[in-house]
């Protein structure tokens, strides 16, 4: 894998990381150091006994892969999973009824 | 009767909640524990006593047994750290992979030995989702030979066996030698990374899939694509269901990379050393 795809990955996880954030920015996340850190370690093999940079390239695009499977998972879920009976309110409103107290 | 029902009773009113009419006909309800809310700001790490631990604001995180959660890798406990971070308003333990993997692995609730699950998995073997393709359908045929060799043919040179393929109900049984590697490759891994494959098995049903898949020969996307090849061949036909197929997908890869992660974090192979500078 060549250097700017390395790159698209390191940016995918960023957006997904941020995504995924309640607050919404990744000023102090732990993870994302960590993973900065060791694209700087492996970006140069020459002073370093490391392992083949294939692999930390697989392993960078399927921690991409979860972040993204269990967002989407997530988002599919909460569209179409059932929320329980509607209310008398919803169902009159559905079919553009109005209740006997509802103003006219 | 009476009696068989009374020993029912008692023995439901240690387990389960239920509700019983009048004529003892009987209800079960299954109670799940309510989702919880968000109780911490911030999650991170701790290294103590050459173990990872991951903290909530001040309190450490335990597993559902009680014990302590420890895990060897530092990235793993940082994803784990993330994970519980990224629970917005209730925490979804049912969708975090990667906690519920370390949480097996660590409190072990079913006592498996690593033998135990070594053995089901080279058992699960024989009925390898890749290994049976299909007898009616040509075009079907012609897709599994198209994707499902390559794999096929990649395990067989990997680990210098010969599996056979079918496309009949029964199969040659895989030979004894075949599993005897296997067991040797699998054992040679430490407890941790066992479930990761059993649990990886499980998704892909299929353990050629999910060898390939941590040594790397497929991404974790295809190996869910190959696992749900006939499914994907006939949605082609008659249609994508999003709440279903889609939902399913996601999942399948979502499960398979947290467990190509836990493999990989957890086998010695991730340490990594620095040399030192001259």
């Amino acid at each position: 894998m060549n250097f700017s795809a390395s790159l698209k990955t390191l940016r995918h996880i960023t957006h997904e990381l941020r995504q995924s954030s309640p607050q919404g920015s990744l000023k102090d996340s732990l993870v994302l150091r960590y993973i900065f850190d060791q694209y700087h370690k492996f970006k140069t093999t020459e002073q370093q006994v490391c392992k083949a940079q294939e692999e930390v390239n697989f392993i960078a695009n399927s921690y991409l892969c979860y972040l993204r499977s269990t967002r989407k998972r997530q988002e599919i879920h909460d569209q179409y999973h059932g929320r329980g009976e509607r209310s008398v309110e919803e169902t009159a409103r559905l079919v553009g009824f109005k209740l006997p107290h509802d103003p006219k | 009767m009476n009696n068989i029902l009374r020993n029912c009773r008692s023995l439901l009113n240690k387990n389960y909640n239920y509700i019983l009419f009048k004529n003892e006909h009987i209800i079960f309800r299954r109670n799940y524990a309510a989702v919880r809310k968000r109780f911490y700001r911030k999650t991170g790490i701790l290294y103590n006593d050459g173990k990872y631990e991951v903290t909530l604001d001040q309190r450490k995180l335990k597993t559902p047994n009680g014990n302590l959660f420890t895990v060897e890798s530092e990235p793993l406990a940082l994803a784990v750290a993330a994970e519980w971070d990224t629970q917005k308003e209730k925490i979804q333990q049912n969708s975090m992979y990667l906690s519920t993997l370390c949480n097996t692995a660590i409190d072990n609730p079913n006592n498996l030995t690593k033998y135990d699950m070594v053995q089901y998995i080279v058992n699960y073997l024989d009925t390898d989702t890749i290994l049976f393709q299909s007898n009616e359908n040509e075009e079907l045929y012609k897709l599994q030979v198209q994707e499902w060799d390559p794999v096929l043919d990649w395990f067989c040179n990997r680990f210098q066996v010969k599996v056979q393929k079918s496309r009949e109900m029964c199969t040659p049984a895989i030979s004894d030698e075949v599993k005897a590697t296997i067991s040797k490759h699998l054992l040679s891994y430490n407890f941790a990374c066992i479930h990761g494959y059993v649990f990886g098995v499980d998704t892909l049903k299929s353990v050629i899939l999910t060898l390939a898949c941590a040594e790397r020969f497929l991404t974790p996307e295809k190996a869910a694509l190959l696992s749900r090849l006939e499914e994907e061949f006939q949605l082609g036909k008659w249609g994508r269901v999003e709440w279903a197929h889609d939902l399913n997908q996601q999942d399948l890869q979502a499960r398979l990379s947290a467990t190509v992660l836990f493999i990989h974090f957890n086998s010695s192979s991730w340490l990594t050393k620095q040399k030192s500078l001259l």
